[in-house]
């Protein structure tokens, strides 16, 4: 006996009988037939080996010069020079000599780089107050916990800018000379438009002036603890450098992923000869300010020039990755076809 | 929220035969009730992907980046740049696998599907603008980050060849397992594209008409389901062609997905005829 279902009560919940609430949207119903597999793993194998042999030849166009110049040289001097601490105020020149067998053609750009240097740990990477680099008076006297313990000096005068991250700033300088038939040639380098445009205009800007001078406005404010020159002075050539907008702050706050990174120092300025067409090939002399000490972390620093491409840089992995996937997707085409022809081709299986 | 969405709606909304075929071939209901879709196996195999997934989504990004700048010098090797790259490989990856095991696509999904990249994209956006940073500096550090990385072929060359590291093995091994083991399901899809769909399953009829089954009902009740139930005509494979059928309706697609078709649940009368 059934029940007797003609009263509309127990039925009032029931959903509607539309095409929505019944599950009879129309609607498209896709399957992996081996008609739409097969070809797209080769088209696929084929797209992947195009542009892993296009990668190959964009990057296969770039050049790239590296110096290690940690203890190069003279510079083994410096570095000895600052294991004592006691030296770390004071400068150490050293030279050392690059030679560049091929000319490098096209813009030039000029990287230091730090091999070991974590700038991406944790505490590190939160030590530093963008407020305060904004330019915010408020966070310019009063600058976040989170900069502790670099945010006050021992007078208890608030730093600036404070956090761990300005206070272990880069701040080796240097200087390249072309020996062109033995007398010198300054290698002539732009070092500004090095930073973000983002980073330079809208992330760090100084506190507002209002007809006083940089050194005035930062009156009341100590420079961080490793650092020789206070933030107002730290270009001396160039005005509009200065405060928190100086490029090289800019860069080196801009933290990176890895331990081992480059950070932009400068362009080659191809104005006038002998470098209007990119650095020539030859002996290059290069002076450096040797400031940064890396021993206490077993780090390396070194040196790199390089020119560029619209992929970038010297970086080869990717489009070795694309020839090595393309093949292995061509590897996998050829099974799944096996198998195909083997197996699913009469369509036997697909019997109850 | 990016990813919660397309998965929401393909629970909700998939479905991969429709209702006639699914009471056609009721042994497609067999694989859940033997718990087949959540054993220690399936789960082992979930966390096989997800490892080997994961593997792929950091690497990947980091030998492309570890060593790479911009295309005009400045720097793109910088922690908030690589935070960025790995988050959308993963959300296109996971979209992608989404739009791989929906085999029932709607409009709702669709919406669903587009929807959430381009809420991600929206975000993101907004997140690293200008006035997100000057309004709540401390929270939205990331500012320039998307507008300064995203414009880079780089990028998305890693993160094209990203998706295509974590989806083209799966696919691989799903044709793999379709053509050497398929299951039930696959089996009945693949008539369901070969053969046309079957008969509608038979309404109970209302009281009024005449039943052709020797059954000792009068015509004053409604019919119930004890007798169907008893009778095993579930258990049949064929469809069934001993009633005549009620409404005349094609066999077209089309015309078995129009809600005016009421399949009567209950004894009533249609209204809707």
């Amino acid at each position: 006996m059934g029940k007797v279902k003609g009263k509309p009560g127990p039925l009032a919940r029931r959903p509607d009988n539309s095409a929505f609430k019944q599950q009879r949207l129309p609607a498209w119903s896709p399957m992996l037939t081996a008609n739409t597999v097969l070809p797209f793993f080769y088209f696929m194998a084929l797209i992947c080996m195009l542009l892993g042999v296009w990668l190959l030849l964009t990057v296969q166009r770039t050049q790239e010069v590296k110096m290690d110049y940690t203890k190069a040289g003279e510079c083994s001097r410096c570095f000895e020079k600052l294991k004592n601490e006691s030296n770390a105020g004071q400068s150490c020149i050293c030279t050392v000599v690059l030679h560049i067998e091929k000319p490098l053609k096209g813009d030039v750009f000029f990287y230091y780089g730090l091999k070991n240097f974590h700038q991406n740990l944790r505490r590190y990477m939160d030590s530093r107050d963008d407020g305060q680099m904004v330019g915010r008076k408020t966070n310019l006297k009063n600058p976040s916990s989170y900069c502790m313990p670099f945010d006050r000096d021992q007078n208890g005068l608030p730093i600036a800018p404070c956090g761990a991250v300005a206070n272990s700033m880069f701040n080796d300088s240097f200087t390249l000379y072309y020996n062109k038939l033995g007398s010198p040639v300054k290698v002539p380098l732009l070092r500004r438009g090095i930073s973000w445009y983002t980073d330079k205009n809208v992330k760090y800007r100084n506190p507002k002036m209002d007809n006083l001078t940089l050194a005035q406005v930062f009156e009341g404010t100590a420079k961080p603890l490793f650092w020789q020159k206070p933030v107002y002075e730290l270009d001396p050539f160039d005005q509009t450098n200065n405060g928190f907008i100086n490029d090289d702050l800019i860069v080196w706050m801009r933290e990176a992923a890895f331990p081992n990174f480059k950070k932009l120092y400068g362009v080659l300025h191809r104005g006038d000869d002998p470098f209007t067409k990119g650095l020539p090939a030859g002996t290059y002399t290069i002076e450096i300010s040797y400031n940064f000490p890396v021993q206490h972390f077993q780090g390396r620093k070194e040196l790199v020039l390089t020119t560029l491409t619209w992929f970038g840089g010297q970086n080869h992995f990717l489009p070795i990755a694309y020839l090595v996937t393309s093949s292995l997707i061509l590897l996998v085409a050829i099974v799944l076809t096996v198998v195909w022809w083997k197996f699913g081709k009469t369509g036997m299986n697909m019997e109850e | 929220m990016y990813t919660a969405l397309p998965i929401l709606a393909l629970s909700l909304f998939d479905q991969d035969v429709n209702d006639r075929w699914s009471f056609q071939y009721p042994q497609l209901y067999s694989p859940g009730q033997l718990n087949l879709y959540f054993s220690k196996k399936a789960f082992v195999r979930c966390m096989l992907h997800s490892a080997y997934s994961s593997l792929i989504l950091f690497f990947i990004p980091w030998a492309a980046m570890h060593d790479t700048v911009r295309d005009d010098g400045k720097d793109i090797a910088d922690y908030q740049s690589f935070a960025l790259l790995a988050q959308t490989s993963l959300l296109v990856v996971v979209n992608t696998q989404l739009c791989l095991d929906t085999y029932y696509w709607t409009a709702v999904n669709q919406f669903f599907v587009w929807g959430s990249l381009a809420a991600y994209f929206a975000i993101t956006f907004t997140m690293y603008s200008n006035g997100m940073f000057l309004i709540f500096t401390s929270s939205f550090p990331f500012m320039g980050t998307a507008r300064n990385s995203l414009n880079q072929p780089n990028v998305w060359l890693t993160i094209f060849l990203s998706t295509l590291l974590c989806i083209l093995p799966v696919v691989a091994i799903r044709f793999i397992l379709l053509q050497i083991r398929p299951t039930i399901n696959d089996k009945v899809r693949h008539k369901v594209r070969k053969e046309a769909l079957p008969a509608p399953t038979p309404h109970r009829k209302p009281a009024r008409r005449i039943s052709t089954r020797k059954s000792g009902y009068a015509f004053s009740h409604s019919e119930g389901f004890g007798e169907l139930v008893t009778s095993r005509r579930f258990l049949l494979k064929r469809p069934l062609k001993s009633r005549p059928v009620l409404f005349a309706t094609t066999e077209s697609p089309l015309a078995q997905n129009q809600p005016q078709h009421y399949r009567t649940i209950t004894e009533e009368q249609d209204p809707s005829v």
